[in-house]
């Protein structure tokens, strides 16, 4: 059976692109499918430090293109989790070193092997993100509820729905609730009236992301940290299950009617 | 070639390559596209060659593929006045609000030559169309995307980004929106902005028009006239 490729991109930098692979990756190979991580951004990789492999490359991306290789030599399998692999991007190429038909081809080579072909996308719109799709045949869009990054996701989605990748699914990324209980940061419903596409998880911000991608091992791992518990929500709805929204905030019914009633007040004097 | 001006996007055939050549390029600049010009109306512009009908057909048989109008030639404009700001230059299509009444009879308001694009989609950010006529989007149009066009502008849905309706001069051009936000508006020469503080939010479809030499945003109520 024929798995899918679903690249992850967003536009902006930094928001979380690689640390969405990451995590997904791992979360979907812990229930037990085969899945691959294409690092795309080819002379900025990243993937194979947050995974911890770095020291393990031998061949990449690129020598796979240019036939030093066979595409399974390439392959990294991954120290923790049975059925994960990684195919690194080269890190003194350039994004031109390949194009989107080799691109395409290495994914359809892979979709074979693999139930799931995870594509990490460089930041930008440029060569380098037009490789990282060229294979996709879904997309998932990052986003932090930051005004620039949104504006750059939903520029992403017009490029996307003109590669005819429509119905990109969206992650909102580095939620602060605190913050958005104070009116201070945008929120999940600002997000999507703007976006208009489908929701698939919101990450809340967490140290212990920053502390895993630091000891290069994915948050998914640790179901008790916030994060973790949002990755493994995410997956679950990629493998088709509904779950419910993870309740970011601490407070109860009391605060939630609350800043109901705030914003039907707000709204009313603005009439 | 496929190039992009102000009143839309032009197939630009050369003059001296062969017709066939022609052809073959544009199947395939327009295969890369892939649906992204579907629905929309684009100009075809042969030089100074004169194509028989049989070539303008087989040219409009390849954009109907997929899924684009060719519109009627119409001379190409040297000097366009979008980006100047300035009033229309002379020469230019205007008619001035006294004459517009004496040759149009009341009813006639709507200039019925005006032909009207209707764009079933939401404008996204790095998305632009340029019409000669009216525009009509049913969807979103958002902040960094662009709508300019010489005759009105409505959106179905919120308008955040940048509309310029009236761009040849016709400062009887209005901008409608049941979401009437927009990082800037500009109707004919006339600009404005939204305010640097955020404001109220509008509740209603709202229009916006030039009235005093200024750009007046009201709530719109069906029993508006122009």
């Amino acid at each position: 059976m024929a798995g899918k490729a679903i690249v992850v991109t967003s536009g902006k930098g930094g928001v979380g692109k690689t640390t969405t692979v990451a995590n997904l990756g791992t979360g979907l190979a812990l229930m037990g499918r085969r899945v691959c991580m294409v690092d795309a951004d080819i002379g900025l990789r990243n993937l194979d430090v947050v995974m911890g492999l770095e020291n393990r490359i031998v061949y990449d991306l690129v020598d796979v293109v240019e036939g030093h290789c066979k595409l399974r030599n390439a392959l990294i399998k991954d120290k923790r989790v049975e059925n994960l692999f990684l195919l690194p991007a080269a890190q003194t190429r350039e994004k031109d070193a390949i194009t989107p038909q080799q691109m395409k081809e290495i994914c359809e080579v892979l979709k074979e092997e693999f139930d799931y072909v995870l594509i990490d996308s460089p930041a930008g719109i440029e060569h380098g993100f037009r490789n990282a799709i060229a294979g996709a045949d879904e997309a998932l869009v990052v986003t932090t509820p930051e005004v620039s990054a949104v504006r750059d996701a939903d520029r992403i989605i017009g490029m996307l729905e003109a590669h005819e990748l429509g119905a990109p699914k969206l992650i909102i990324n580095r939620i602060r609730p605190d913050m958005v209980r104070r009116g201070d940061m945008m929120d999940i419903e600002d997000v999507i009236e703007i976006l208009a596409i489908t929701l698939i998880g919101v990450v809340p911000d967490d140290q212990d992301v920053i502390v895993a991608t630091n000891k290069g091992e994915p948050v998914v791992f640790d179901r008790r940290t916030r994060s973790g518990q949002a990755y493994h929500n995410i997956v679950r709805r990629l493998e088709g299950e509904d779950v419910p929204l993870m309740q970011l905030d601490n407070d109860g019914l009391v605060e939630r009617l609350r800043r109901l009633f705030n914003r039907d007040a707000r709204r009313r004097k603005a009439q | 070639m496929l190039k992009g001006g102000r009143d839309g996007v032009a197939i630009v055939i050369d003059e001296q390559a062969s017709i066939e050549a022609a052809v073959a390029e544009l199947r395939a600049k327009l295969s890369e596209a892939g649906n992204f010009f579907r629905g929309a109306a684009f100009r075809l512009d042969a030089g100074r060659r004169r194509l028989t009908e049989a070539e303008r057909d087989a040219i409009s048989a390849i954009v109907r593929e997929f899924g684009i109008e060719l519109r009627e030639p119409r001379e190409l404009r040297e000097n366009p006045s979008i980006g100047r700001f300035s009033a229309p230059a002379a020469g230019e299509r205007h008619l001035s609000p006294a004459l517009r009444l004496t040759t149009l009879g009341r009813g006639d308001e709507m200039p019925a030559e005006e032909p009207t694009l209707y764009l079933r989609r939401t404008l996204r950010s790095g998305q632009r169309v340029d019409y000669q006529g009216n525009v009509v989007i049913m969807g979103d149009v958002n902040a960094g995307a662009m709508v300019t066009c010489t005759g009105d502008i409505i959106v179905l849905g919120a308008l955040r980004g940048l509309a310029h309706a009236g761009a040849e001069g016709n400062e009887k051009a209005i901008v409608m929106a049941f979401r009437l936000e927009p990082t800037q508006l500009r109707i004919a020469h006339h600009i404005s902005r939204a305010p640097d503080e955020e404001g109220p939010r509008p509740q209603g479809p709202e229009i916006a028009r030039v009235k005093n030499d200024m750009i007046l945003i009201e709530a719109y109520t069906p029993s508006y006239a122009p």
